[in-house]
């Protein structure tokens, strides 16, 4: 077992080693496709982030007095329930859900997570309007501030929907041009591995003949492949830390004490960024070369 | 042993390389496969190591039919199989001890089997002491024997061998058939690809002479006429 692992190693990167250039060139797309995947996700990660309360279309935020009784929110709600211009239901979130909604706005930061009780947090109601146009959200904002026992009354400006918009707008750009890139990839790895296999065609030949098994002869071929996309994987981890960190130095504090410092992607959705590019480099990479493997070993 | 039951090859769907061949080679024989070149030889050759599957007919190897033999079985059938070529097929970038090594290396077989099968059979093709060659230091009938030891290393109980001695001297040629010769004495099957006339008179083996995909003749201890 011991020595198949050393030789399945040593086939592998002898093969990497005699196919530089076209290894490269495999490589560097691996690493673009896999860096726009992530920040890609990054991008999904910070805008939800900053647009958490303002998930599902919410446009208007009713802030409910920390005093006020069941019946008195419950006033709250008819009101909003039956006029015109709200969706129905209107969601209330409570005291956990506030604190829920926290934690995962701070969740990269537990010093301030573990000050905060959720009692401590207003309750709400988040409030869709059927029409999303200014007007109907400047309409319920003024019915609704007067209304008893409600605290205050958020409305989503002009530049969240933006933000919304424009979130929206990089996120298809990135997801396709990743896409594309793939295709690039999957197409480069599987040409690496046909010239690997060309340049060992008389070992193959010999294997062949003296009965190796289909996937002994395969597994340096697709290890390479998952070498590859590892690799590329690795890389582009890299590259889209250096951009998280670069955005969070140079943009984000340069918000401070304003909504847009909720603009960054916590650690946790870096990791998960990061696994997720690793996982779609080697998912890839095996799958282009084994494929590859299999279909130039013609058996 | 071996048994082709009307076996036809059809390449590319009209260039018929085999019709309709009969034959049965028991256990331990010798068996030479002469005639003009294009005339089957070889495509007989590829239909035992389940290289070619025939169009028609049954090809029986060792008591498996192997139109029947699926795929993934293949590699573990080869390894009852050793062959050889005309060309060798040797490793340029491996030496001598590494090439035959690379035969059981690939079937998975341990490092000490290697030490000690290695040798020996280089031993008994009598290549002792040029272990550390590389093929292209040696002559045209020690990298013959390279690829002899190779493709008897395992100890099939079958040998093919496609014109072995095609590209040697007569005096290399009959150090060849000598150790053929002596392979199969131990019991091992042995089938041969030759035009090689004078080998073929020299040593009154049992003789199937194909021409154009036809077998013409199938004779004990025959000539090559």
């Amino acid at each position: 077992m011991l020595s198949r692992i050393a030789y399945v190693l040593r086939e592998t990167g002898a093969s990497l080693r005699r196919n530089l250039t076209l290894t490269v060139a495999a490589l560097l797309t691996v690493v673009a496709t896999l860096s726009l995947l992530g920040f890609s996700l990054l991008i999904q990660g910070s805008v939800g982030n900053l647009l958490v309360k303002w998930r599902n279309g919410v446009q208007v935020i009713v802030f409910v007095n920390p005093d006020a009784s069941q019946e008195q929110i419950d006033s709250i709600k008819a009101a909003l329930d039956s006029n015109q211009l709200v969706k129905t239901p209107v969601r209330f979130v409570d005291h956990e859900q506030a604190f829920e909604e926290f934690k995962r706005i701070y969740r990269g930061a537990p010093e301030v997570t573990d000050l905060v009780k959720p009692a401590d947090l207003p309750t709400s109601f988040r409030v869709t309007p059927r029409d999303a146009d200014n007007a109907t959200v400047d309409a319920i904002t003024n019915q609704v501030k007067t209304l008893p026992n409600v605290a205050s009354v958020e409305s989503a400006r002009d530049v969240v929907n933006f933000v919304r918009t424009l979130s929206d707008f990089f996120r298809v750009a990135t997801i396709v041009g990743s896409g594309v890139l793939m295709i690039a990839s999957v197409a480069l790895i599987w040409n690496t591995i046909r010239t690997a296999m060309f340049a060992r065609r008389r070992e193959i030949e010999v294997m062949k003949l003296v009965g190796a098994t289909n996937w002994f002869i395969r597994w340096p071929f697709v290890v390479e492949g998952i070498i590859q996309g590892l690799a590329g994987g690795l890389l582009a981890c890299g590259i889209t830390a250096l951009g998280n960190t670069l955005w969070r130095r140079k943009v984000v504090s340069s918000a401070l004490f304003s909504d847009f410092q909720l603009l960054q992607a916590t650690s946790a959705q870096f990791r998960t960024a990061c696994i997720w590019m690793l996982a779609v480099g080697v998912v890839a990479g095996a799958i282009a070369s084994a494929t590859a493997a299999t279909r130039f070993l013609d058996v | 042993m071996i048994k082709l039951e009307n076996v036809t090859k059809v390449y590319n769907g009209d260039v018929v390389a085999v019709r309709d061949a009969n034959f049965d080679i028991p256990k331990g024989e010798f068996v030479f496969l002469v005639g003009p070149s294009g005339s089957g030889k070889s495509t007989l050759l590829r239909l035992m190591n389940r290289q070619e599957l025939p169009e028609r007919g049954t090809v029986w190897v060792s008591g498996t039919a192997l139109n029947a033999l699926p795929k993934h079985r293949v590699p573990l059938f080869r390894r009852g199989i050793g062959s050889i070529f005309q060309d060798y097929k040797l490793l340029s970038n491996k030496k001598v001890f590494e090439n035959v090594a690379f035969a059981l290396e690939v079937i998975g077989k341990p490092k000490h089997v290697i030490r000690q099968q290695v040798p020996a059979i280089l031993e008994l093709v009598g290549l002792a002491g040029k272990e550390d060659r590389f093929p292209h230091q040696l002559s045209g009938g020690e990298q013959q024997r390279v690829s002899i030891a190779r493709a008897f290393v395992n100890r099939p109980p079958i040998l093919l061998a496609d014109e072995p001695t095609g590209n040697l001297d007569p005096a290399t040629s009959e150090g060849i058939m000598r150790l053929l010769d002596r392979i199969n004495k131990t019991g091992t099957t042995v089938i041969m690809a030759t035009h090689d006339t004078k080998i073929v008179n020299m040593m009154r083996r049992r003789v199937i002479e194909l021409d154009r995909g036809f077998i013409v003749r199938d004779q004990a201890r025959g000539v090559y006429e």
